[in-house]
């Protein structure tokens, strides 16, 4: 009961971290998304020059840690005259992290696609962007759905890292209430419960979308039944 | 068969290697509008290399297509290819587009026709390979022969001034060819411009105007299938059509 009046008294201050949390996700996925497509994109198609690039680019996204590229952003690039607010940081930091780990989703789901469909938009006339668009990513993009799913649920967790640069999210909310009232096990705790509604709200929302975009012979039939 | 001698299709010289294999050594064949054409021989003498090099699927290390006259070269190709129209042996129907769709993608994005007039004419062509009932099927709900018969819609669509099956009946059991084959003897008799890479001896006897026999790269016979069904002149177009025409009543 005592956690539970702790959660009446506090939940409406964490909660209103939600818009920011749920910002700071949409926009850096949405930008992960964009830029992991065109990322992609030049590992498969683009001559050599863009295909290191991007191969590069991807390597060192995947193998530095998220928190250390924000502070980066936010703390390193002012130095260089390129002075970014917190939360316009925190977008860039975590959109061009998951733009890395999307790329390879997509790229393996491109890739995934059966030649023979290329080969059929071609031969009846349409040129290489027009079949990429029409035909082999709307086949990608269903194929890529389950991972692509997983990829954005964990995202949503890490834009917690934002509270380091004092973005004021969920985390750094909580974190504020721990200090004002030392009850850090009940406000870890609710914060956690706070994650866990948005994470299974979204994992929800996304399997709706999975099924909503089934094609039998496309994605698997799991998604259907579902 | 409706024959005219006015040229449609014009393949002059063409040869392909992949690496140190010549799948293609000097063929040349034309084909008439209305004409429907043939080209048998056993796997490996390249006919399917033949169709792919034609509509620069794989492009040709020398020789030329014309159609209509018009070569085709890397800058004319897209504009071409909506002329000349391929039916796949494994059918390759857009997975993710109901079989309408897949009739409406190329008329809608290609050839720029209104939704309604794309819709009406998907209908027409699937009506006419009796898929009429199926338009709004995913390819995965269809069995081969259905799939391969609504590849044959998505084709005749776009209004190709010829189209190249090839080999359109080898994926498909062997109950399910007839339906395949009985739609293309109908597009033959309507007078479809069409060159054939196929086994199916029904098919060539009673609907081809021609058959071109194919060994080792090149073209070693051609002719009427009434001469070279019952007199062929090389040896090796001899044993393959023993070969065949045992299957065929097997």
């Amino acid at each position: 009961m005592e956690f539970l009046d702790f959660a009446g008294e506090h939940l409406p201050f964490i909660l209103e971290g939600v818009p920011v949390t749920l910002g700071l996700w949409i926009l850096a996925i949405s930008f992960g998304f964009v830029f992991g497509l065109v990322l992609a994109w030049c590992r498969i198609y683009a001559p050599t020059p863009l295909y290191l690039l991007a191969t590069g680019y991807i390597e060192i996204f995947r193998g530095t840690p998220m928190l250390v590229q924000m502070f980066f952003i936010y703390l390193g690039l002012p130095e260089v005259g390129i002075v970014l607010d917190p939360f316009t940081s925190a977008v860039v930091a975590i959109g061009l992290n998951t733009s890395a780990y999307q790329a390879e989703y997509f790229r393996a789901a491109l890739l995934s696609v059966p030649q023979g469909q290329m080969q059929a938009a071609r031969a009846m006339g349409m040129g290489q962007t027009q079949a990429l668009i029409h035909v082999i990513l709307p086949q990608a993009l269903r194929r890529v759905l389950p991972q692509w799913s997983n990829e954005a649920i964990l995202e949503l967790k890490f834009t917690s890292i934002a509270f380091a640069i004092g973005v004021s999210e969920i985390t750094a909310r909580a974190e504020q209430v721990g200090y004002r009232t030392f009850e850090f096990f009940d406000v870890f705790l609710l914060v956690a419960l706070v994650y866990l509604v948005l994470t299974g709200v979204v994992a929800e929302v996304l399997q709706w979308v999975e099924r909503r975009v089934h094609v039998p012979g496309v994605t698997t039939t799991g998604a259907a039944a579902g | 068969m409706t024959k005219s001698d006015e040229e449609v299709l014009r393949v002059e010289d063409l040869h392909k290697r992949y690496g140190d294999h010549a799948v293609l050594r000097g063929v040349s064949l034309t084909l008439t509008r209305g004409e429907a054409k043939v080209v048998m021989g056993s796997s490996g003498t390249g006919k399917s290399t033949l169709l792919r090099c034609i509509n620069h699927l794989s492009p040709p290390d020398a020789g030329r297509v014309l159609l209509e006259g018009q070569p085709l070269t890397p800058a004319t190709l897209n504009a071409m290819r909506r002329h000349i129209a391929f039916v796949f042996q494994d059918f390759n129907l857009f997975t993710h587009l109901k079989v309408i769709d897949n009739v409406r993608l190329g008329q809608r994005r290609i050839l720029k026709r209104s939704k309604a007039a794309a819709t009406e004419r998907a209908m027409q062509e699937l009506e006419r390979v009796g898929l009429a009932d199926r338009a709004h099927y995913y390819p995965a709900q269809l069995s081969g022969g259905q799939q391969q018969r609504a590849s044959i819609a998505r084709a005749l669509a776009m209004d190709p001034k010829v189209i190249l099956f090839d080999e359109p009946t080898s994926a498909l059991d062997p109950e399910l060819t007839g339906e395949v084959v009985t739609v293309m003897k109908q597009l033959a008799s309507e007078g479809m411009t069409m060159l054939v890479v196929s086994h199916e001896v029904g098919f060539a006897r009673t609907a081809a105007d021609e058959i071109v026999f194919m060994d080792g790269g090149t073209i070693v016979e051609q002719g009427p299938p009434s001469t070279l069904f019952a007199n062929p002149a090389h040896e090796r177009t001899r044993a393959f059509l023993k070969v065949i025409t045992h299957q065929e009543s097997a």
